[in-house]
């Protein structure tokens, strides 16, 4: 009977308890084990492998001037060029900053490439022509653009912000050239350099400027195209452009014009410092060197008077020609006006073989000048009042001279031609200015007007009429006899 | 032994062994607390003053016995670095003993995602903003030197070189994405590239890509916990108030001169965070 109250006694305790215990919580919970990410095994990733420096000991020195734009609100500071400036000075060329317009269009006639890097302002249809022409004679174009550089402006009355990408200003640019660059960037999410936007390029278009590579890391860069040209770096299949999140085999990070004169780069940051000597970008940048050292840029008479190879330029008067006063005078300017280029000049007494030459002459061809008009086929007949000249037909003999300009192997050759020695000093003059705007320029020959044909014609041989710089007066000597012109007759 | 006392006998006997004993297990049955359901609430960014109160409130839960499971109401944008981390170990500690479910209701992006994805289960709305796995930053300065500030080496004033700021922001990324697969596990739909390109998604486009679980609100998310910790005839309590929190706040985001809120942190520095495109034209 105990037992049974005892039972039951327990019961009653345990019931309410139990009952509670199990209307609150009638399963029991297991919990799993909670997995968190091992914190302590990640580490900072770093670029696999690296070219610190690009050893080149045997570098040859081809020499040659690079202009590098900074006067279309470029996006880059002078110091972040230095590894390709390194590149560029070992090769013995030299990099000159471009500051505004007008210097451009002057020293692109001596120029071996063009450098333009990031540019916010847009160029000119003087400049686009300018830099086309240059193109054409074959100097050499390297673009770069850079998708983290592009000029951001805030409006200042709605707070809205104003993206200029640098793409807008250069794709005018290198339209001529099949090659367009698109307002994106690259990105692999799966391999990259540290960061999603920064790609390899592990596959390469045949070219010089590819030439050593394996592998190439970007650093924010653009989507680039070719429609005649040749894309040159190519990403991998997980390279994806921002603007279609898809890979394009047509895209890559640079490209190469059809004539191999223009190149155009979607990144400049792989050239700064420390990304220069990541992978194999030192190597691509030696390679950028020698594409813009590597131009074939014929001389020609639209660029003077930077057409001179050598440093001294020898002049020679032809034996007819006599050292008159006026004639000193105007060798005189002359060399003023060749030392502002860095050129030497020499009178020669004896016809010159080698070097650059500059051949002073009257129609009335004396022998020793012959064979430097030959090359050029003129018809000069003594008895008719025109020259002959080949894409020009006839050209009255007075009041015109020719510049007849042929470049060689062994330096360039400049011959200016006209009826009396009166003119030769006026068309010196007038090149002296070093301007041949108001010569018509047609290959390697020029025709310059130097006074009115009739009034000259008159005079031929007798006396002597005005000569005005070619820079100060439309070509009308007649009207504004000079000093000179007056004291030699 | 007459009548009357064999009565008191037997009523003292049943007294004795089952009332009494009933009555003391009744005492003893009430000493044991209804089940809580723990609510907590992240509204704002996850920065140093809202992390340290939602860490008291997860303490709070891991310490008493009666809250059985945590119900996390997010709607966040995400926050520092650091004050994510800080609140998703509490979490994850918390978590092994309790069940948590989250509910999204706004947004749980970027750091909001991260905390998200340490929990049991996860409900959304329709058109909440979920994802944007991944972290954010601005790189400090190009080292340069202040007439008036003198400090003792390159990266003193500025902490880093941008070089490694850049891939430290990789690394930190690499973390974000272990919590979310491990937290998800198989209950990811996604590959790794589509996750880690940083997209937002809508909560019905999330449950496809299996960064949620359900469709829900937080009374689902108060029944899901219940089930999960196996309680029935539960109650809520908001653990802001249980743990006797009392209110502070600080800003966290950039204030313009005309006093609108905006988007962006109010200091540099690495951020898990959501930020609305840039107003550009």
């Amino acid at each position: 009977m105990k037992r049974n109250l005892l039972w039951i006694g327990l019961a009653a305790l345990l019931i309410p308890v139990l009952l509670r215990f199990f209307w609150f919580y009638p399963g029991i919970i297991s919990r799993p084990e909670i997995a968190t990410p091992e914190y302590q095994s990640l580490t900072i990733p770093r670029p696999t492998m690296q070219t610190q420096t690009v050893a080149q000991p045997d570098v040859s020195s081809v020499g040659g001037v690079v202009l590098v734009d900074y006067f279309h609100a470029n996006q880059f500071q002078p110091t972040e060029v230095q590894s390709l400036r390194e590149a560029v000075e070992q090769r013995g060329g030299q990099l000159e900053t471009l500051i505004d317009s007008s210097s451009l269009l002057a020293k692109l006639k001596y120029a071996d490439s063009l450098l333009i890097i990031s540019p916010s302002a847009a160029y000119t249809s003087d400049e686009i022509r300018a830099v086309t022409s240059f193109i054409e004679r074959g100097g050499r174009l390297a673009v770069f653009t850079d998708a983290t550089r592009g000029l951001m402006q805030v409006d200042f009355f709605s707070g809205a912000i104003l993206n200029t990408p640098d793409i807008n200003v250069v794709n005018p640019l290198l339209a001529n050239y099949g090659i367009s660059i698109n307002n994106d960037y690259l990105y692999n999410i799966v391999e990259n350099e540290g960061n999603f936007r920064n790609v390899f390029f592990e596959n390469f278009g045949k070219a010089e400027l590819t030439f050593g590579l394996k592998q190439v890391a970007f650093y924010g860069t653009h989507s680039i195209e070719s429609e005649s040209g040749q894309v040159l770096l190519l990403g991998a299949d997980q390279t994806f452009s921002s603007v279609t999140d898809a890979h394009n085999p047509a895209e890559g990070g640079a490209a190469m014009s059809q004539n191999g004169n223009v190149v155009a780069f979607g990144d400049f940051t792989f050239m700064t410092s420390p990304y220069s000597t990541v992978a194999d970008n030192g190597i691509l940048i030696t390679n950028i060197a020698d594409f813009l050292l590597g131009s074939e840029i014929k001389p020609s008479l639209a660029a003077f008077p930077y057409v001179f190879s050598q440093p001294d330029l020898h002049v020679y008067p032809g034996s007819e020609i006599q050292l008159t006063p006026e004639l000193v005078g105007a060798f005189a300017k002359l060399q003023t006006f060749l030392h502002a280029v860095d050129v030497n000049m020499l009178i020669a007494t004896k016809e010159p073989t080698d070097g650059d030459k500059l051949i002073l002459s009257t129609f009335s061809l004396t022998e020793d000048v012959v064979p430097f008009v030959e090359p050029f086929h003129l018809k000069l007949d003594e008895e008719s009042k025109f020259v002959e000249v080949p894409g020009y037909g006839n050209v009255a003999r007075g009041g015109n001279g020719i510049i007849l300009f042929e470049s060689g192997k062994k330096g360039n050759t400049i011959v200016l031609l006209t009826e009396t020695e009166t003119e030769l000093i006026t068309l010196l003059d007038a090149i002296s200015g070093g301007n041949l705007g108001s010569c018509v320029l047609q290959g390697e020959i020029g025709i310059c007007s130097i006074g009115s044909s009739s009034s000259t014609s008159e005079e031929t041989g007798e006396t002597s009429t005005g000569s005005t710089p070619e820079g100060e007066s439309t070509g009308t000597p007649e009207a504004t006899p000079t000093p000179v012109a007056t004291a030699s007759g | 032994m007459n009548l009357s006392s064999l009565k008191w006998e037997q009523i003292r006997t049943w007294l004795l062994w089952l009332v009494f004993p009933l009555l003391t297990g009744v005492l003893i049955a009430s000493f044991i607390p209804r089940p809580v359901i723990g609510l907590i609430r992240l509204e704002d960014a996850i920065y140093n003053f809202t992390a340290r109160d939602m860490i008291k409130q997860i303490v709070y839960a891991y310490d008493h016995p009666e809250v059985r499971a945590v119900v996390l109401a997010i709607n966040s944008p995400g926050g520092t670095v650091v004050d994510t981390e800080a609140v998703y170990m509490e979490l994850a500690r918390l978590r092994t003993k309790k069940p948590v479910v989250t509910v999204i209701n706004g947004m749980a992006a970027s750091g909001g995602y991260y905390l998200s994805a340490n929990s049991d289960y996860i409900y959304a709305k329709p058109t909440s903003l979920v994802g944007n796995v991944g972290v954010i930053g601005y790189l400090p300065q190009t080292p340069l030197i202040l007439e008036e500030v003198i400090s003792t080496g390159p990266y003193k004033l500025w902490g880093s070189a941008r070089d490694v700021e850049m891939r430290q922001i990789d690394m930190i990324k690499l973390g974000f994405f272990q919590a979310v697969t491990l937290g998800r596990g198989d209950r990811l739909k996604m590959e790794s590239e589509l996750l880690l390109t940083g997209q937002i998604w809508p909560g019905t486009e999330a449950l496809r890509y299996g960064l949620i679980d359900d469709l829900g609100t937080e009374t689902d998310a108060f029944a899901k916990a219940a089930e999960l910790a196996r309680v029935e005839h539960y109650k809520t309590g908001d653990l802001y108030n249980l743990s006797a929190l009392e209110s502070s706040s600080s800003t966290f985001f950039l204030q313009s001169p005309e006093g609108i809120t905006l988007p962006y942190p109010n200091k540099p520095g690495i951020y898990l965070l959501y930020i609305p495109e840039l107003p550009t034209q």
